[in-house]
């Protein structure tokens, strides 16, 4: 096969010019590998859960009662657009796990039936006979973190009752994808479990025989929930029903609908930043190759190729790179795909992964990618184009530094190679200007990457350090007088306890309605406190509600408005209520009233959830083994165990998040670098040389260009700094969710840190040109005319 | 013979290049000393060695073998560093393609050795050495080619050399310009003091010269001395 010549030269030019072709191929491929990434984790992520909804039939509508007969079913059944419909037992349990001292619990369920939603997916065993009492199927990450297998006995407290549970069978089930306990903030194998049980052994257990503690139903596809919701209400609230909610307002499916959103987010943030330094890039390169090809080119044209095919030939030397970056692109982005996979793996609890190789978001990012190339090369190809033979062939005029900066540069007392440094610079300025934009760039993507960290820290500080200074939260089995906290009081290791009231509630304002939990607390609660923005605590108003800023925005509600509070417990009262104040958090949408202001609200009394209590450290034994014993334990949040598996499993996340940001930053800074310096080395080659024929030594030249890659370099700094907490600020707006709202805490070590790396990397990079400068051929250059 | 106000002399130099099989030989054992203020003028076809000779007395390339003496001291044993400091406080080159700075001005290009210079004039005594204190504030792109030359010898000059080195000066100029740039040579070797040595085809600029050198074949085949100096304006090619 013969090769064209101008092929070969584009193959030879790109074996001559490696070093730069990779660099730009880099930044092309951490933009493929990017999109790759985030398109197909995203993809990945939504058609596995929608896979898994649909052949585990996952229920639309939940609705907790606290009794109600089976024979309600019927008439849930025809509520209109309802095609399936589940009533089932769902209780909390506490394990008794042999070693165990901090708390546990187990949410127990009754195992679905053939037809029912939620099924389960059997990972080993099988299904507990329906009438053997003591039989149980548990969720694999409990069972995982305990040893739990096939024919294991479990102990667990149900209704006051020591219960032996043989275990039958490993399960998942898309209703707990990401099983979190009650009052946790981070799923918690060890401590939080699912366990499914024949129905007739709960009804026993629980005496409901004849009756359903819970809800879940199916609706037609396109079918108005808020209708159904309140036709389903309407028959629940007689018997206790909390009011119903949709998947939004399920923890499990709320957190990946989460996930989902951060990934979306990241494929809108990420890859464009890369094809736009890459397209930068190139436009940089090939202007300089083709200033450098003049000649070459007017002797084509007068050799009688026509310009399209010059151009052609250029385009085709873009495109190799571009090839180059696809195919490493593919390759990293397969492989960061899989490494996510195992995350979700570990995350999220799916019996599988619908992981395929969709062709389209190769084909999609290859296509973008090549594109963007195509789009950097562009000018310098009309150039080509517009080239006469005669001009091309005939040296390039002097470059004319007439107007760059004389002004300016005459006033200032520069050392002759500063002026050099300053008038090249300005000599290029879409040049200097797009260098700049990609460092700038380069330190962006660390600037919105590493501020999570003093965020996280902040969440933390504010939220436990500040607000929640409880040791312990305990929450009753249900509502007990307000006298029960003396009994608690009374425990080993208690020195101090706060009770609280948590009433389930739907705050409405105009057309915008939430649903929260509305939490009463002492006015001198000292525990557990209640923040204003400036981090100072709020006293607790006489009838007033105070809201979160997340519910308050939610609500278009603004303090001294007033909102409609339809409790969804109790009495199920309606009350108008004042907003008091506007109170920080970051978990969740938070509404709270002092403790008997919310009990003459819901119409009550003195009604309390439980208690926050401050314990003896060296007593916290005693204290979990009185606590867990006694009957209206309903369970425990330990602070320490919530902070700590907070941190751990953000530590993990962000660990691999940080690498992949650092390593993508560093590509871009490389890249840009390595560019810039080897395009300036190339037009002041001669110059430089002749500086050293006049007897500057090398560490002089040097500084030239070193300097000019310097001034890029700080100038891209605060652009990067600004650049970078533009996106941190959309992300927060794009990750807030209700269920956790982001600080956004950017601190100076922010921009410090992503300054030192993108500076190192810059380093490394001068280090490499440095050494060309050495090498400069001092006599070829002064034989030659430019 | 070496006289004692010689200040550079070549002994026994030879230059050999390697490329791949085939070695050339650019120099062969070649003896040369030139007096303080001399003023030379070296003739001889392409490829007979006369720039890579010198190259070797400026300090930018290396002999084979041999050795390069200024002022009594062997600049062949120099180091990097060493050889980067001769040439900035005793050499001053001119070339052919002039190679100023284009982003500096007649006047920048002449201070930017002044600067570093040990000894130097101030930039506007350069540049009005050789005439062109007018254009002190233009950029390369606004001269011509004899007086971008000019500003060129004007930048050698300007540290006070001790040795003036000159490959093709007047190569890529016309007949009238290159009379005016060898007029500037002329009155920076007489005002500095500096030995000159001027690389040419041109035979006929031999006549303004102290002394003249034929190169051929690596070799100083012919050496004529000029009883009487013509000045370049009595000179034309």
């Amino acid at each position: 096969m013969v090769i064209p010549p101008l092929r070969r030269k584009a193959l030879r030019d790109l074996r001559r010019l490696w070093a730069q072709a990779l660099a730009i191929a880099l930044v092309l491929a951490a933009g493929v590998a990017t999109l790759i990434l985030g398109n197909g984790a995203h993809r990945a992520l939504s058609d596995t859960r929608d896979r898994y909804y649909s052949e585990y039939r996952f229920a639309d509508l939940f609705s907790d009662v606290v009794r109600a007969p089976l024979s309600l079913v019927d008439e849930i059944r025809a509520i209109d657009g309802v095609i399936g419909v589940e009533a089932r037992i769902v209780k909390l349990a506490r394990p008794e796990i042999p070693g165990m001292v901090e708390p546990a619990s187990v949410l127990l369920v009754s195992v679905p039936a053939e037809d029912g939603l939620n099924r389960l997916h059997l990972r080993a065993g099988r299904l507990p006979e329906p009438a053997v009492a003591d039989e149980a199927v548990v969720s694999q990450d409990f069972a995982l973190a305990h040893g739990l297998q096939q024919g294991a006995r479990l102990m667990v407290v149900m209704n006051g009752k020591r219960r032996a549970l043989t275990i039958t069978g490993i399960a998942l089930s898309p209703e707990f994808i990401y099983a979190l306990g009650p009052g946790e903030m981070m799923p918690d194998p060890r401590r939080f479990g699912v366990v499914w049980l024949p129905r007739p052994a709960l009804e026993q257990a629980y005496d409901l025989k004849g009756a359903f503690s819970n809800l879940v139903l199916r609706l037609a596809p396109g079918l108005s929930e808020p209708r159904v919701i309140a036709a389903l209400d309407r028959i629940t609230a007689p018997f206790g029903g909390g009011g119903a909610t949709g998947r939004a307002d399920q923890t499990s499916h709320a957190f990946l609908d989460a996930e989902l959103r951060q990934l979306g987010a990241m494929v809108k943030v990420l890859p464009p930043i890369f094809l736009l330094v890459a397209a930068m890039l190139v436009h940089m390169t090939l202007s300089r190759l083709i200033t450098l090809e003049r000649e070459q080119i007017g002797l084509l044209k007068a050799l009688g190729y026509t310009p399209l095919q010059i151009a052609g030939h250029y385009l085709e030397f873009v495109l190799l790179i571009a090839a180059v970056g696809i195919v490493a692109g593919f390759a990293a982005g397969a492989w960061l795909r899989a490494g996510l996979a195992q995350l979700y793996a570990r995350f999220f609890s799916f019996p599988f992964l619908v992981f395929g190789t969709d062709l389209r978001v190769y084909g999609l990012a290859a296509l973008v990618t090549a594109l963007a190339a195509t789009a950097g090369a562009l000018q310098s190809l009309r150039a080509v184009l517009a080239l006469p033979p005669a001009v091309a062939m005939a040296p390039p005029a002097p470059a004319d530094y007439r107007q760059d900066g004389r002004g300016i540069l005459r006033a200032v007392a520069l050392r002759q190679t500063g002026r050099m440094v300053a008038r090249h610079l300005w000599h290029w300025p879409l040049r200097t200007a797009s260098s700049v934009l990609g460092m700038a760039m380069a330190v962006a993507i660390l600037v919105a990457s590493l501020w999570s960290f003093g965020s996280i820290d902040y969440m933390i500080h504010v939220t436990f350090g500040l607000a929640e200074r409880q040791d312990v939260k305990m929450v009753f089995t249900a509502p007990e007088p307000g006298r029960a906290v003396a009994d608690i009081r009374h425990m080993p290791g208690v020195m101090a306890a706060e009770p609280f009231r948590m009433i389930p509630a739907r705050l409405v304002h105009g057309t915008r309605s939430k649903r929260v939990a509305i939490e009463g607390r002492p006015a001198d609660a000292r525990l557990s406190r209640v923040l204003a923005p400036d981090l100072r605590p709020m006293p607790m108003p006489d009838t007033g509600l105070i809201l979160t800023e997340a519910l308050a925005e939610a609500l278009a509600l603004r303090t001294g408005d007033r909102v409609e509070v339809h409790f969804l417990d109790g009495k199920r009262s309606v009350v108008d209520l004042p907003v008091s104040g506007i109170s920080v958090g970051f978990m969740g949408l938070g509404a709270t009233m002092e403790l008997s202001a919310l009990g003459r609200a819901a119409g009550e009394g003195a009604l309390v959830s439980g208690a926050n209590l401050l314990l003896d450290p060296n007593a916290t034994g005693a204290f979990f083994a009185t606590a867990t014993l006694a009957p209206k334990t309903g369970f425990l949040n330990v602070t320490d165990l919530t902070v700590s598996r907070f941190r751990a499993t953000l530590a993990e996340n962000i660990t691999l998040m940080i690498t992949v940001y650092v390593t993508l930053a560093t590509i871009i800074a490389v890249g840009v670098v390595y560019n810039f310096s080897r395009i300036a080395l190339s037009e002041q080659g001669r110059e430089l040389a002749s500086l050293r024929v006049l007897g500057f030594t090398r560490a002089e030249v040097a500084a030239v260009i070193l300097l000019e890659l310097a001034i890029v370099v700080l100038l891209a700094q605060p652009l990067g700094w600004l650049i970078g907490h533009g996106i941190g600020l959309a992300m927060v707006a794009a990750f807030s969710s209700d269920l956790y709202r982001v600080p956004f805490v950017m601190g100076r070590e922010v921009y410090a840190t992503a300054s030192l790396i993108v500076l190192a990397a810059a380093i490394l990079s001068a280090i490499a040109i440095r050494g060309r400068i050495n090498r400069l051929d001092l006599i070829a250059v002064l034989k030659t005319r430019e | 013979m070496p006289q004692a106000k010689t200040v550079i002399e070549a002994r026994g130099l030879t230059k050999t290049y390697r490329n791949g099989p085939t070695e050339v030989r650019a120099l062969r054992d070649v003896d040369f000393a030139a007096a303080r203020g001399e003023f030379v003028v070296v003739l001889g076809p392409s490829g007979s060695g006369k720039s890579t000779f010198l190259n070797i007395l400026g300090g930018i390339d290396r002999a084979t073998s041999g050795s390069v003496l200024f002022d009594g001291q062997d600049i062949s044993t120099f180091g990097e560093q060493a050889l980067t400091r001769y040439r900035r406080d005793h050499v001053g080159f001119v070339f052919q393609f002039y190679n100023l700075v284009p982003s500096l001005t007649a006047l920048e290009n002449v201070a930017l050795v002044t600067e570093i210079a040990a000894n130097p004039m101030r930039p506007e005594e350069a540049l009005d050495i050789v005439g062109l204190s007018a254009r002190r504030a233009h950029f390369p792109a606004q001269l011509s080619g004899g007086e971008q030359q000019r500003v060129a010898i004007a930048r050698a000059i300007a540290k006070r050399p001790d040795l003036l080195f000159c490959d093709e000066p007047t190569g890529a100029l016309d007949s009238a310009t290159g009379v005016l740039v060898l007029e500037a040579l002329v009155e920076a070797n007489r005002t500095t003091g500096a030995t000159t040595l001027i690389i040419t085809h041109n035979a006929t600029i031999q006549q303004i010269a102290d002394r003249t050198l034929r190169f051929a074949d690596g070799r100083i085949v012919d050496e004529m001395t000029n009883a009487t100096r013509k000045r370049p304006a009595e000179v034309s090619w």
